[in-house]
Formats: C-alpha cells, structure tokens, sequence
C-alpha cells in the first residue's frame, strides 16, 4: 500500500484521523478508531488494511481536463472527456486479447440497489458513488477502500425512479457529487471530508439530484432532476471553493423572455424541462452543451400548448455567463416523455466534403441527430429505433407528426415506449471508426392521459404507460451508426434489452453490457462479439477504462457490485 | 385536504358505528379504528394502523385510490400495477409478498419498506386517502373468500388426474410432469375467470417462460424445445422427453421462436360443468396464509 508519513503531516485533515494514521504507520492496528459511522466500522473490521486517507496525487487542474484524453491512464470524469466520447487510448486490451480478460477485484456497494455509478480514476485511486448519494474511494489496483462518505438524506424524499447515484467530477484535489435531497457536496478527494454541502433547491417541491456534475474552467456545473414533479429545470454553475452559485439558466424561459410564449398560461411555472444528466463542453467555442428533459405533465399536453420550450432539447450555454447561445429541440410538445437528457458526444468529422464540429445524439425519441455544435443547425438524422409517433424529419430536424399519436384516456400504442428507444445511457463514439454506438429498444407501449391539478411536491405526470406484451417479446440491440449519413452500420443483438452504457478503446473495442447480466466486449468495426461474462445481475451503468503501474483494467457496475477486469497475467 | 363529501359520509359511517360499539364495551373498539379513521378523517395526523379493517372500500374509494396510484405509483408499480422490470417494483395484483392484511399494506404505504427504492407517501396525506389507494390495490386481486364457484373442487381433482390427464405435464404438490407449468399454487396468480380461459384457449397469453424455440445448430440438426432461457449469448431448451439442450450463440445457425401454447384446449374434450369443477379445484390450489 502507497502511503506517505509526509502527506500526513502536511496534509489538511481532521485530529483524530491524523492520529489514527499515525498510530497505522507505526504498525499498530487500532480498528476501532478507524472510523465514526457504524458503516464504517463493519468495513474496518473485514478490511484491516483500510485506511482513512488515500495516497497522495496530482491534483486534477482545468487544464489536466481539457487534456483527458492524452492522460488514458486516469478517467477524469463521468464521461472520460469534456466531449463525452467515453474513447480511451488505451490498447494494451485489444481485439487480439479481450478474450484474455479476467477478473482483478470486486467492491461490494453496502446498500443494495441499482448500481448507476461510473467511477473516476485519478493516479491508481478510485472513487464510486453508492445509492442513494455515498461515496468510496478504493485502491484502483485492488479495491481496497480507503475512505467512504455517507450523506445524510431525510425520510420523505420525492424521487422519481430509484435512489441513484451516477458519479463525481474532481478539480483539484476537491470531489463534487450531486445528492438525493437535491444538493450539492464538494468532499477532501484525500479524505472524504465535508467541505461544504449546498442545497441547491428544495427537495420537497419534488428536485433531487443525480447526475454526475461537470467541472468547465472554474465552475461546477451541474443539473437537476424532478421533471416527473412540475419543477422549473435549470443549470447551475457553482464556485468550486465555497459552493456559491455562480450563475443559474432557466431551461423554461420566464416572462418576457423569448419562448416564454411557447407554454400556455401558467404552465412554465410547472414545466419539468429537468437536466438529470451530465452534459459536455467545448473549451474553443467556450459552449456547453446540456439536454434537457420532457414538459410536464409528461403524458398530458392540453395543459402546456405549445412547442414547451426549451424542454426536450440541447441548449447551448456560454461557460462564464451561462447564457444561452443556441438551442435545438428534438421533440416540440412532447407527450410521450422523450426526454432530451442524453449524453452529447462532440467530435470534429468530415461532412459533405468539409470539417465539422459536430455533436451526435440518439435520442429517446427514437431518431438519430448529427447537429453543427457551433450553429446549432441540423445537419443529418434518421430513425435508429422502432418509432410509430412520427414520418420522419424535415430539413431542419423537425419531427413531422403522425396524427392521432397522443396518449388518450383508454390509451394507444406507440412506439417507442416510455422508456425511449434508449434513454440516459451513454453513448460512445471511436476516433478510430468514426462510428457512433447506442443501446437501442425496439418496443412499444400503450400510452395514457389522465387530468390532473398541480401539487407542490407531487407527481404531476398526467398518465402513464403500459406494456401489451411481455418484455421478452422485445429486443435491443447495440447499434453503430456513421454520424455522416446516420445510416445503421451494424447491430449486436441483445435478449431482451439492455439500459447499459458504452466505452470504446484504441484496442478497437466496444465495452457494454445487458439487462440479463452480462458484460461483454464487440469489435467496434463490425460488432462482432469477442468476449463476454455473466456477472449475475442487471448492468445498468457504463464501462470505464484505466490503467496503473502499466497495466489496464476495465471497470463496470453490475447489479450492487463493480467489477475490476485485466489480462491475466 | 378538507373533508370532501366522500370523506364526510365516511365520517358519519364511523361515528355510527363508533355509537353502536360504545353500546357495548368500550375495549372492543379496535385501537386503528380510532386513530387510523377518525382521527385521520378529522385532522389529518399520521397514524399508524394496529389494527382494523378497513372502511374506504366503496367502489368510489377503488376510484380515488386508483386516481393515486396512477399518479404516484404508476412509475414504478406500472399503470395498471403489474410491476416493472425497469424499476424492479413488483407485480401488485397477485398475492403481495411483503404484506397479508389491509393494515399491512396501510404500513407500507405510510412508512415505505426501509432500504428499498419503496418510499412512504407524503407525511401529509391523510389516512383516508391511503385506506382509498388500500381499497384499489385490493380490488387488483380477487379475495378467495368472497368468490362462490359453481364447480365442485373435489370432482376437479380427480378431473385432474383422470379425463383431463392434466398431470401427465403439470406438477402439483411434486407430483406430476414437468411439461407444463407448477400448479400447486395457482390459485394464488390465476383468478377463476383467467383459469377458464387458460383451459379453453390456452394459446392466448402464453408466458415466455413456455415459448418453445426451434434450433438448427451448425450441424443441421435441428431440435425444438421449452425455452428454458434465452440470453444474449445462449440458449437452453427442453425436449418432450424432458432432456435439456444447451446452445452457445455461435453453435446456433437459425433458431426461431414458437410463442403457443403446448397446451389442448378442453372447449371439445370436457363439459362445461367438467371446466366449471376444475377451475373450482385449481382456484383451490393456495398458499395458506
């Protein structure tokens, strides 16, 4: 174990921590004054080599971010790098050898739930989020923890759809993860300790947060969730030292401002538009990118007419001012609950003979978009998932309609159902390929309305959905589509579905995984499979890659554990 | 909330029943009664439920409480609350694994289940309104005492083993075949309407669980079976004569899915008071509480 006597010393943390790794270091083992929390203690007893300070490491600068891509070793955010393409470097895995992976180490999440964590990977150490909002940071090599972080949550919260965490974001030395009570933390990434704890709004008017925050230069930015409660979304970013905010974009325009009038009446004040999950961002446009999610009520549009600007879109916000530079919208007046909150994944590609900066997206609502990220301008876009609610696109991506698709009160089938031709799992993209890969569902739903009236803290979704055929009856597939036509160029097929996200490597690889417990690696050329494991339960977050001491390793979250894979050695 | 004209009814409901109990001894007034109807009714307090049965079970109440659920559980539970493999809420319209009694679901509903994704409702809600969502999530789910059939269960089973060959496939208290579904308890998932239906067409509904796959492996051979599992990376199926056949993906050159049923229909075979009997029986087949 690396540990250093100096970085105790001069390191910031509390009294009694530093005693008891005083005490350590001298070789005596005083488990129980390890820890604080009851938590804690069970771990210290089972792992004597626990400690409560991770060894020391360079601290993670703005500039170390925007270069993320050239330090493969470390995965320094959610989605590996600033234009999410969840694209390593690293090839020491490849085509030739994946069939070699086996497994290093697994960490066993304490409070059982849904893994939707992707760690980060900063110089051999890691740091998992945990449901509901904890966080543990482990010994990369081996998964040997070092400290863990247990926030506090009231009993009633107000969450939509399970007690989810999807991961930090790291400046400096300084962790940042988003809280079911609709907070904001910033943790000693050494430690775990609190630095500040921010409400970022109140959980009892239905916000939570989820989603992994993403760090631009100086700012912590980050979303909320809530959009199945009639909250008004918006982004914030905050002051990384102290937790203040910065500055915060309405994704529902008020009155007086432009779109404002996209909303009938009241109906802004109770829109949704939430931003549940994490954006990218440009360091040259100086733009980030965030999607948004549906209008609320999702399934009753009668009280919201109009195209509900800017849900269901990607606004483009100014990094300093947050203000608001383009926006596009996928789904005008949604009724279906085709959220927006899908990964933007920015690249530079040939297009029609010239060079753009282009973002791709798959949206839920079963259409794939090749967008110019500088304009906003639509470039390309085709179905990429069964859809029945629209004919098509027009030239400026806009759906046109298939009439008589609104839920009704007896209810009808559409397709894709409410969980969305894909939903918030990450895409990925390979610079060697140029391709872009999705998880995509192939199913359908019947759809219903229901009249509500608004209560603060209550579901305000005016319907719901409901399967006419077993799930088995489905099928997803993992689908790569050339971003330049946004043709499908082949399909992995996958019983019944899968709600995993994607890595791709320079081992030219496709790292994903599917709902009957299995993670598995294709070649991103041809989607051949090329290895796969059972590992027991429901993969329902995204791979990441890493490598110390010269050796990579793949990560992923199955069911209540994350698995540490390498090449047997 | 302020008390609507259900609720008042519901409160005049109580008090007469509460002046007919004091007529007799006080102790027999049910302790959940008090505080889990009129204290609720009145001022809205949350209470537990101890004990009591209850008393928003008119078909108005099965309105309202479905008017909830569909608001406030339907994302999780399902709209029509047969649970959700996106979010692992269980099915709620069979017998519930976590609760056997009106109280027992009243609990849940008020205190959520404790490390769960399963949260309690609004601290505000009244307790009138979870009795409401109590009635609906009953009326999902037949009560067995309440149901009268014309068959006779004792004719049934021997319909079952005898004229109706049934176990030569189904297993029922271990004995029988494994060519068909466990029936020792399928009264506990199949109400009496949908076990007529499952004798004479068998074919609708079927459970994946029963499709068959038809498998030519890379040999030409080709084999058809139950669908013992289907992954994203092999198959397994079952032949008649109960042999299992394991398929990784890449052994498999074309395989299809049958989706009917293995099953006769008995529409020609048995009379109607034949069906009648052994729908009498099968409903019979339940966990005891």
């Amino acid at each position: 174990m690396r540990r250093s006597t100096n970085t105790v010393v001069t390191h910031k943390v509390v009294t009694h921590k530093v005693v008891t790794h005083k005490v350590l270091a001298l070789g005596f083992i005083a488990v129980s004054s390890l820890t604080q929390l009851a938590g804690n203690q069970l771990m210290a007893q089972e792992e004597p080599f626990q400690t409560v300070i991770t060894p020391a490491f360079s601290p993670v600068t703005w500039e170390r971010l925007v270069n993320a891509s050239d330090e493969p070793d470390n995965w320094l955010m959610y989605s590996g790098t600033l234009d999410s393409q969840r694209y390593s470097k690293l090839n020491q895995v490849n085509k030739d050898n994946v069939s070699e992976l086996e497994l290093q180490w697994a960490y066993q999440i304490p409070v059982i739930d849904r893994a939707e964590t992707v760690p980060v990977v900063v110089d051999g150490i890691m740091f998992i989020t945990e449901a509901p909002s904890n966080v543990v940071a482990v010994d990369a090599r081996t998964g040997g923890i070092y400290w863990r972080y247990d926030h506090v949550l009231p009993d009633d919260l107000r969450i939509c759809c399970g007690r989810n965490n999807r991961g930090v974001a790291i400046l400096g030395e300084t962790l940042f993860m988003s809280t079911l009570d609709a907070h904001l933390v910033a943790l000693d990434a050494r430690t775990g300790n609190l630095l500040w704890n921010k409400e970022v709004a109140d959980y009892k008017q239905g916000y939570s947060k989820t989603e992994a925050p993403l760090i631009v230069k100086d700012l912590v930015v980050t979303g909320i969730a809530g959009g199945e409660f009639g909250i008004r979304g918006f982004i914030d970013a905050y002051d990384p030292a102290t937790g203040d905010l910065v500055w915060r974009t309405y994704t529902i325009p008020g009155p007086g401002e432009p779109g404002n009038e996209t909303w009938s009446g009241d109906s802004w004040k109770t829109g949704g538009a939430a931003t549940w999950i994490t954006g990218s961002y440009d360091p040259e446009l100086n733009l980030v990118y965030w999607g948004t999610g549906n209008p609320g009520p999702d399934w009753n549009g009668d009280v919201r007419l109009g195209d509900n600007l800017y849900s269901d879109s990607v606004m483009a916000l100014d990094g300093d001012t947050g203000k608001l530079a383009w926006h596009f919208q996928f789904t005008p007046h949604d009724v279906h609950d085709y959220d927006a909150i899908q990964i933007p994944i920015l690249a530079d590609i040939t297009y029609e003979g010239s060079e753009r900066k282009v973002m791709m997206w798959a949206n839920r609502n079963g259409f794939y978009y090749t967008l110019d990220r500088e304009t906003g301008k639509f470039l390309v876009g085709k179905p990429y998932a069964t859809q029945t609610w629209a004919e098509g696109l027009d030239v400026n991506g806009r759906p046109i309609r298939v009439p008589g698709m609104e839920p009704t009160y007896e209810g009808i089938l559409v397709s894709p159902p409410i969980v969305g031709g894909t939903n918030w799992y990450s895409p990925g993209y390979s610079q060697d390929t140029g391709y872009f890969y999705v998880t995509a569902f192939d199913g359908e739903q019947e759809f219903f309305k229901r009249d509500e009236e608004f209560e603060v803290g209550a579901r305000y979704t005016g319907g719901g959905g409901r399967y006419t055929q077993p799930m088995d009856a489905f099928h997803s597939s993992i689908r790569a589509i050339d971003p330049v036509t946004a043709d499908i160029v082949w399909e992995f097929p996958i019983q019944p579905r899968s709600s995993a996200g994607i890595t791709t490597t320079a081992g030219g690889l496709v790292f994903t995984g599917s709902a009957d417990g299995f993670f598995f690696a294709l070649d991103a050329s041809t989607g051949e499979e090329l290895w796969h494991k059972s590992l027991g339960a429901r993969v329902h977050a995204a791979p990441m890659t890493y490598a110390v001491d010269g050796k990579q390793y793949v990560t992923i979250a199955a069911g209540n554990v994350v698995y540490t894979f390498a090449l047997r050695e | 909330m302020g008390l609507n004209s259900t609720t008042r009814w519901k409160w005049l409901l109580a008090s007469a029943t509460l002046a007919v109990v004091l007529s007799g001894s006080f102790s027999e007034i049910p302790f959940g009664f008090i505080s889990g109807t009129l204290i609720g009714t009145l001022i809205g307090t949350p209470a537990n439920a101890e004990d009591g049965g209850n008393l928003y079970n008119t078909e108005l109440d099965v309105t309202q409480g479905r008017s909830y659920f569909e608001r406030q559980c339907s994302r999780c539970h399902g709209f029509d609350a047969t649970g959700n493999d996106e979010t692992g809420a269980p099915d709620l319209t069979g017998r519930l694994n976590r609760a056997s009694t009106d109280v027992g679901i009243f609990d849940i509903l008020r205190n959520g289940i404790a490390g769960t994704a399963m949260l309690p409702v609004s601290a505000t809600l009244p307790d009138t309104q979870i009795w409401q969502l109590v009635a609906y999530i009953n009326s999902l789910s037949a009560d067995p005492a309440n149901i009268q059939l014309p068959g006779n269960a004792v004719a049934g089973m021997e319909l079952f083993t005898g004229k109706g060959d049934c176990d030569s496939c189904h297993m029922i208290s271990g004995k029988g075949g494994r060519l068909g579904s466990d029936l020792s308890f399928v009264g506990d998932r199949r109400d009496p309407e949908e076990l007529v239906s499952d004798l004479i067409t068998p074919t609708k509904d079927v459970e994946p669980r029963w499709w068959r796959l038809r498998i030519t492996g890379r040999d030409g051979t080709v084999r058809e079976g139950f669908r013992m599992n289907e992954s994203s990376f092999s198959v397994r199926i079952m032949d008649t004569d109960e042999n299992l056949w394991s398929y990784a993906a890449n052994q498999i050159e074309t395989y299809a899915r049958v989706t009917d049923s293995t099953m006769p229909s008995f529409a020609q075979t048995l009379t109607d008071s034949e069906v009648d009997d052994l729908v009498a029986y099968l409903f019979s087949l339940r966990k005891e509480i």
